[in-house]
């Protein structure tokens, strides 16, 4: 079974870039890893299409686990996954953690091949609870 | 602390220094955890050879640990392939998580 | 009853149309409490719209309406995008192939309920909700109805003028979001009027 996928959503895509380069790093080529950031003008933003575009990119069989950083970023995903092909939809989370650390985590997680909701749940416990 | 009753699985132990300049900072947690993860024992760190264990497995966890250069860890591993996990985890941190030392904090 | 191809055409033609003529006017609103893109974006959406008014009138209307919330998704962007996309993709699913005024009405009603859903909004917070819900709630039998729905947005836009913001980038502002109307609600209004004209307004 292939690792869990990793998708990094940041309103700046430095940030998102930057992020990712350090999930590469620390990580390692292992899990299947896309970022986006920044709207389609190249403002700050998120975008649907885009946000559509990085979970294809990262799309493992074993699911897609996306961090993301402020609001709009969480309510585009939302909606990028809702417009995703049904039988993948269920295959793709948002976990509700730090944009950076959840990002390493997860991936980190994931490198060892564990599955989606273990993923997500190791990336939350960053989250205060 | 009362001694764990002896079976056949008792569990096998091992202890090596962190001699790298971050110590157990973040990439070296996630070394020690992606390489905890490829065996299928269970698998505990200590600071103190009394505990408190942190699973190996856990990025967070072992994260939170924050040890500093001139730390002993002390692991503990049950199961089929306990051994070859202590073998495996001591010599990576004597090999200093594979990191080029200097003035990198990460 | 079974909305003709012509009707379908001059319905997207004509939200077109009132998008383009009002998008400085969305802008100077959303630069007054937001980050000012609000007209801009959705006459990027609705001019995308216009573009494939032949191709979305010769749909079925769920069709229609599901390619219409896709397009204004990927196109209008910001906040907005999402939110008209979600209430459009939502019409889709309840509206059916031909509605009748109570089905139109029962498919607002979750398609407002999925709006809320996705800006984790409710009513009352300074948003597109606020013409949304009240323009539900006028919703009735009588005769005249397109005209007291238009009539009902107008005033639910102007309404949410004294409002202080809790959602979306205005709510920074806080008190100082108080005196604009929201721009979310004004094309909201102006979108609900100019499909009102087409049924009797």
């Amino acid at each position: 079974m292939a690792n869990v996928g990793i998708v990094i959503v940041s309103h700046s895509e430095k940030v998102a870039e930057g992020a990712a380069d350090m999930v590469r790093q620390m990580v390692g080529d292992a899990v299947p890893l896309a970022f986006t950031g920044g709207n389609s003008e190249g403002g700050l933003g998120t975008d649907v299409g885009r946000i559509m575009e990085a979970i294809d990119r990262a799309w493992s069989d074993a699911g897609v686990a996306v961090l993301v950083d402020l609001g709009g970023a969480e309510t585009n995903t939302e909606m990028a996954i809702e417009m995703i092909d049904e039988t993948k939809q269920q295959r793709i989370v948002i976990c509700n953690a730090p944009i950076v650390e959840g990002a390493v985590i997860a991936a980190t997680e994931a490198s060892g091949g564990s599955p989606l909701d273990i993923v997500k749940q190791t990336a939350e416990e960053l989250s205060p609870q | 602390m009362n001694a764990p009753p002896l079976s056949k699985t008792s569990p096998v132990t091992g202890s090596a220094l962190l001699t790298n300049a971050v110590g157990l900072h973040a990439r070296p947690s996630v070394k020690l955890t992606q390489l905890a993860k490829t065996f299928s024992s269970v698998i505990s760190v200590a600071t103190d050879a009394a505990g408190p264990w942190i699973d190996a497995k856990s990025p967070v966890k072992i994260m939170r640990v924050k040890a500093p250069k001139g730390t002993t860890l002390y692991f503990e591993a049950s199961g089929d392939d306990a051994a070859d996990a202590i073998v495996a985890l001591v010599d990576l941190v004597e090999r200093r998580f594979d990191e080029a030392d200097g003035d990198d904090h990460g | 009853m079974v909305m003709d191809v012509a009707l379908k055409k001059a319905l997207i033609e004509d939200c077109a149309k009132v998008i383009t003529a009002h998008a400085d006017e969305l802008t100077s609103l959303d630069q007054a409490i937001g980050d000012g893109d609000h007209g801009v974006n959705m006459k990027r959406g609705f001019e995308s719209l216009l573009a494939d008014a032949d191709a979305l009138a010769a749909r079925p209307l769920p069709d229609m309406l599901k390619a219409i919330g896709t397009q204004l998704v990927m196109k209008v962007g910001g906040a907005s995008g999402p939110l008209y996309g979600t209430l459009f993709l939502s019409l889709a699913k309840e509206i059916g192939e031909a509605p009748n005024t109570e089905n139109a009405r029962a498919a607002f009603a979750s398609a407002i309920e999925a709006v809320k859903a996705r800006g984790k909004s409710e009513v009352g917070q300074k948003t597109m909700l606020d013409v949304l819900a009240p323009v539900l709630a006028a919703w009735d039998n009588r005769a005249g109805l397109a005209a007291h729905l238009s009539e009902t947005a107008r005033q639910a836009a102007d309404a949410t003028i004294p409002m202080k913001a809790i959602r979306g980038r205005a709510s920074f502002l806080g008190d100082r979001s108080i005196g604009h109307m929201d721009p979310g609600a004004r094309s909201s209004s102006l979108l609900i009027a100019t499909i009102a004209k087409h049924f009797g307004a």
